[in-house]
């Protein structure tokens, strides 16, 4: 029994990695429709960003933080404005920014593999490495720490799109583009602003996935593919679907080689599977979008 | 007629080269090929019927590792482990094209990652079939009627390929189905409305261009004579893409433009670049959709009709003094 | 139309490549085939700086058969379809002895090559058990640690343990997988029971539940097999998360200096095979002349690179001539040669009829103290 609460803690904080960054991808494809394959590549760049702050020049935790979190709003505001914005302003199909964003997913691998070589590098946990019994449950502090954040994160991102009007401005655009211009809603500001926060929510991701993992430039499309799936499991329609896929995900995928008699390799293609049944089964996931008030 | 005669010439021309290489030439040469194949096919999905799929080179190391266990474990002859491998291919593409194609865009692409992903899996664990992670290795290419065809006679199968799948591509471009295609991509509710299967067309480009890929991995895996995991990993597949849109998306020149730069460009220009050809490509991908969408190609076609501009003004001077 | 300007623009394309570049004349050509950008740049790129720190050093001291050696140094990018290609460029221009230092699917694809042109070419890293016997190439010498030589010592170490029942640990990397394969066969062959097998893949975020499989089948011992670093981290985090008691046995991957930055604070009581023994003089005059020429502290990468390409001029010098044939038997008939690597006593050479060079006796114990490699406790497999 403890090994299954021990093993629930643990499939938590890796699914609300996957929440994340499966957040970072919604945030931005609700709102413009772009699809962005370079997400994972975000949480990679956060993480060598958290290994130079924390590690390299040793600043406290929170500090490193927040210099990682604000590098990344300006990276993902510096790819719409120079990757996305020229091809929405000429008019070009809506498949020219998925390549261009493809495009610079390898760039953004190059360049750190160049940069910092191929090894991978320690970045430190936020209370450091140790075991935390809540109750019956117990678990690393990390990954406590990690399903606390990722807590705070998403109540902030329902907040601000079910109550603000901010937020509620950016559903209307999410729902109809056309529409929400007319009624005044800057779309450049809206896509720039989506993009920002959406390369932020990734590199969180990415932030709090290494100290178990290290920075390693290889790190973002298994992230990326794993984000994607639980993107799926959830639906894209809600932004609490992105943390229900990303639960689910981790749920199946580390109940399966705990539990199911099948060999090691195997269990690897579970969450393929999954991904595939979802997408003949309900591609629209497990949470209905939510449908415009009449 | 005349178009027949072009392809001898080609055949030809292509076939010759094969025989003045040396080893490595050879090499490069016999897997540009290859490269150029894929591209071809992998432009018509893409570039003309608008799927965006990520399971092109799966379906290459498919028909790869299937003549390989047809002809080493099951011990078909060659034309039946041919025809073993298509029929395989054409029944998972099927299998895979039948419900992928009720998804669109973002949707297909990730199931289509999925099974390429899965297909890695299976080979991996595929125990001594697949020869696991190490792959199979220690076979060759049986003769065909008691001669064995190697060195640039191999070379000149796969100039048939490559020529092959151009002629049939090019076929199927200017026909109906390529027109249904393009009607499907371009806007899939008019296509329905002026009477087009949607998605059967869409379920027979995915098929036929991956049954090819299958085809052009049955000739693969005779030119090193190994197959394994790694070399069917998912990064070719992003370097296809890049190769069709740098080339020019829709354009069979297109594709063979940005197959061959793309394939010879590392090895020609290593000694300048380095090795961070992989950094240059991902930039030329970002340059060339945000600033020339047509790619390469479309850059030549500037260049013609430029020229052709301009030889137009001359004659209009000329007329007018 | 487009038919005929694409025939050009293929044949235009070849014709670029048959310009080789002119090469110095007389100079012995030594092909390398590394990973400069791929999954395999962490092993490839350091066992390569041991090879060109040996070539320097050679050339330094006259070269070989009064000629300089000149290094031809080609990078397949972790593809060992591009690894194939690259051997043929080697072999094209001259290399008399092709150096593979890649992933073990480059290096075997890169044997369908040699084998044919019989062409010399070693393996100074790959410790793939299977990658001398697959294919059967006379050609092809293997010098790095098998997994066979790795799992013999870790047990003539643990012998009086007396191990009942253990488990190993690996990742989803062919090498890892082929030195899982070896490690099974060594403990079978003791006795040992081998209750608990688990694989970590690559990108996972954890490895709690395989650890917790691991605790559930109570094993006395757990042998690492894995290769990813970022993945051995998670493994022995996941042991230290779940309180396992276990002894931990690690592979010679466990002495790369990666794993101790990555896994700092994890590594303390962990036993590991290495073939780096720093008392020995040789290593000794390694490390000083190595940090003089490149700034850097030397670790065992670079010295199995370094001692490859040692046995390759040796075998040069021996046949007299870059004929392939010759140098061949020459390489075939190494015996007993001394390197960096391997404990003192310990030697390199070929038995009959085998091409795997690394002397099943050369590898050594070491402990973990806290984060620091400690000393030797143990060497070879007696």
């Amino acid at each position: 029994m403890n090994d299954l609460l021990e093993l629930l803690v643990s499939a938590t904080a890796s699914g609300c990695v996957y929440g994340l960054v499966a957040l970072g991808y919604l945030l931005i494809t609700r709102p413009t429709g772009i699809v962005n394959f370079a997400v994972g590549e975000w949480a990679m760049l956060a993480a060598f960003g958290a290994y130079v702050a924390l590690s390299r020049m040793e600043m406290p935790y929170p500090v490193g933080m927040a210099l990682v979190l604000v590098l990344m709003l300006a990276i993902g505001w510096l790819t719409e404005r120079l990757t996305v914005r020229p091809l929405v302003e000429k008019g070009a199909p809506p498949l020219a920014p998925v390549l261009s964003l493809l495009g610079m997913l390898v760039v953004f691998r190059e360049s750190v593999s160049i940069g910092f070589g191929a090894d991978p590098q320690p970045v430190p946990p936020a209370l450091g490495f140790g075991r935390f019994e809540f109750g019956p449950l117990a678990g690393a502090y990390q990954s406590f720490f990690i399903i606390a954040i990722t807590g705070l994160v998403f109540t902030g991102v329902w907040y601000f799109f079910e109550r603000t009007l901010t937020g509620k401005s950016f559903e209307a655009v999410a729902i109809d583009r056309r529409a929400a211009a007319l009624m005044g809603v800057r779309l450049g500001r809206v896509t720039a602003a989506s993009f920002a926060v959406g390369a932020a929510v990734a590199g969180l991701a990415g932030m709090l996935v290494s100290p178990n993992v290290s920075a390693h430039y290889m790190m973002g499309m298994p992230l990326a593919v794993q984000g994607f799936t639980a993107l799926v499991i959830g639906g894209v329609g809600r932004v609490e679907g992105a943390l229900l896929g990303g639960l689910v995900l981790a749920l199946v995928e580390q109940f399966t080689v705990r539990y199911a008699p099948i060999p090691a390799g195997l269990a690897m293609g579970v969450p393929l599977v999954l991904l595939i049944v979802f997408l003949l089964v309900r591609p629209t996931g497990l949470l209905k979008a939510r449908e415009a008030r009449a | 007629m005349k178009s027949l005669v072009r392809y001898i010439v080609a055949a030809l021309v292509l076939s010759g080269v094969a025989f003045v290489l040396g080893s490595y030439q050879t090499d490069v040469y016999r897997k540009l090929l290859l490269w150029i194949t894929l591209a071809l096919s992998y432009n018509f999905l893409f570039g003309i019927c608008g799927q965006v799929a990520f399971s092109h080179f799966a379906f290459y190391g498919i028909g790869a590792y299937s003549v390989v266990i047809f002809i080493t474990q099951l011990a078909l002859p060659l034309p039946l482990a041919v025809l073993a491998t298509v029929a395989l291919c054409v029944a998972l593409a099927l299998v895979v094209a039948i419900p992928a194609t009720r998804l669109a865009g973002f949707y297909l692409a990730l199931a289509t990652l999925a099974f390429a992903q899965l297909f890695i899996v299976v080979l991996n664990e595929g125990g001594t079939v697949t020869g696991g992670t190490g792959g199979l290795t220690n076979y060759r290419l049986p003769d065909i009627f008691g001669v064995a065809v190697t060195g640039p006679w191999y070379t000149v199968a796969i100039v048939l390929l490559l020529l092959g799948t151009f002629a049939m591509l090019w076929r199927l471009e200017r026909s109906w189905f390529g027109r249904a295609c393009r009607a499907v991509r371009d806007n899939p509710d008019a296509a329905v409305a002026m009477g087009v299967d949607a998605r059967l067309t869409k379920v027979l480009a995915y098929t036929i261009t991956s049954a090819l890929a299958g085809l052009a991995g049955m000739v693969y895996a005779f030119v090193d004579n190994t197959v394994n995991p790694a070399i069917f990993s998912q990064e070719s597949v992003f370097q296809l893409l890049f190769m069709v849109i740098v080339g020019g998306a829709g354009r069979p020149a297109g594709a063979i433009i940005g197959a061959t730069v793309l394939y010879l460009l590392p090895l020609v220009l290593s000694p300048i670049i380095g090795h961070h050809h992989a950094l240059v490509f991902g930039l030329f991908m970002v340059l060339v959709v945000i600033f020339q969408p047509r790619g390469l190609i479309g850059l030549w076609d500037r260049f013609i009709s430029g020229r052709q501009h301009r030889q137009a003004q001359v004659q209009l001077r000329k007329a007018h003094p | 139309m487009y038919t005929f300007s694409k025939a050009i623009r293929t044949v235009l394309g070849c014709a670029l490549l048959a310009a080789v570049p002119a090469m110095a004349q007389n100079t012995i050509k030594i092909g390398m085939i590394t990973d400069k950008v791929g999954p395999a740049k962490a092993y490839a790129e350091p066992v390569s700086a041991g090879v060109t720190f040996a070539v320097k050093e050679l050339n330094a001291k006259g070269g070989l058969l009064g000629r300089q050696i000149e290094l031809l140094v080609e990078d397949d990018q972790g593809r060992p379809d591009i690894s194939a290609t690259a051997a043929r460029k080697l072999v094209d221009a001259g290399a008399v002895f092709i150096l593979s230092n890649s992933l073990t699917p480059a290096t075997q694809q890169v044997q369908t090559v040699t084998v044919e042109t019989k062409t010399p070419q070693l393996a100074p890293s790959n410790s793939g058990d299977t990658l001398t016997t697959q294919i059967s190439n006379p050609n092809f010498w293997q010098t790095g640690p098998l997994g066979s030589t790795q799992i013999a010592t870790l047990l003539s170490y643990a012998a009086n343990k007396k191990y009942r029942k253990v488990a190993v640990v690996s990742d989803n990397t062919e090498l890892s997988q082929l030195t899982t394969k070896a490690f099974k066969a060594g403990l079978e062959k003791a006795g040992i029971q081998v209750v608990s097998e688990e694989v970590i893949s690559r990108g996972a975020t954890t490895a709690e539940p395989q650890m917790q499989k691991v605790r559930a089948a109570n094993p006395e011992a757990i042998f690492l097999t894995g290769f990813l670093t970022p993945e051995n981290a998670l493994i022995l985090r996941a042991y230290r998360q779940l309180g396992i008691k276990s002894a931990l046995l690690g592979n010679f991957n466990f002495s790369t200096p990666q794993t101790t930055v990555v896994a700092k604070g994890l590594l303390d009581g962990l036993v590991f095979v290495d073939a780096f023994d720093p008392s020995k003089p040789e290593v000794k005059r390694f490390v000083e002349s190595f940090k003089k020429e490149t700034g850097n502290e030397p670790y065992n990468l670079n010295g199995y690179g370094y001692d490859g390409m040692m046995l390759v001029a040796g075998a040069i010098q021996r046949a007299g001539s870059t004929d392939k044939e010759k140098v061949r038997a020459a390489m075939q008939a190494t015996k007993g040669q001394v390197g960096v690597m391997g404990a003192p006593g310990a030697g390199y050479g070929f038995a009959e009829g085998k091409r795997t060079g690394f002397d099943p006796n050369g590898m050594v114990v070491r402990v973990y103290e806290g984060d620091k490699q400690g000393q030797v406790v143990h060497t070879g497999t007696k």
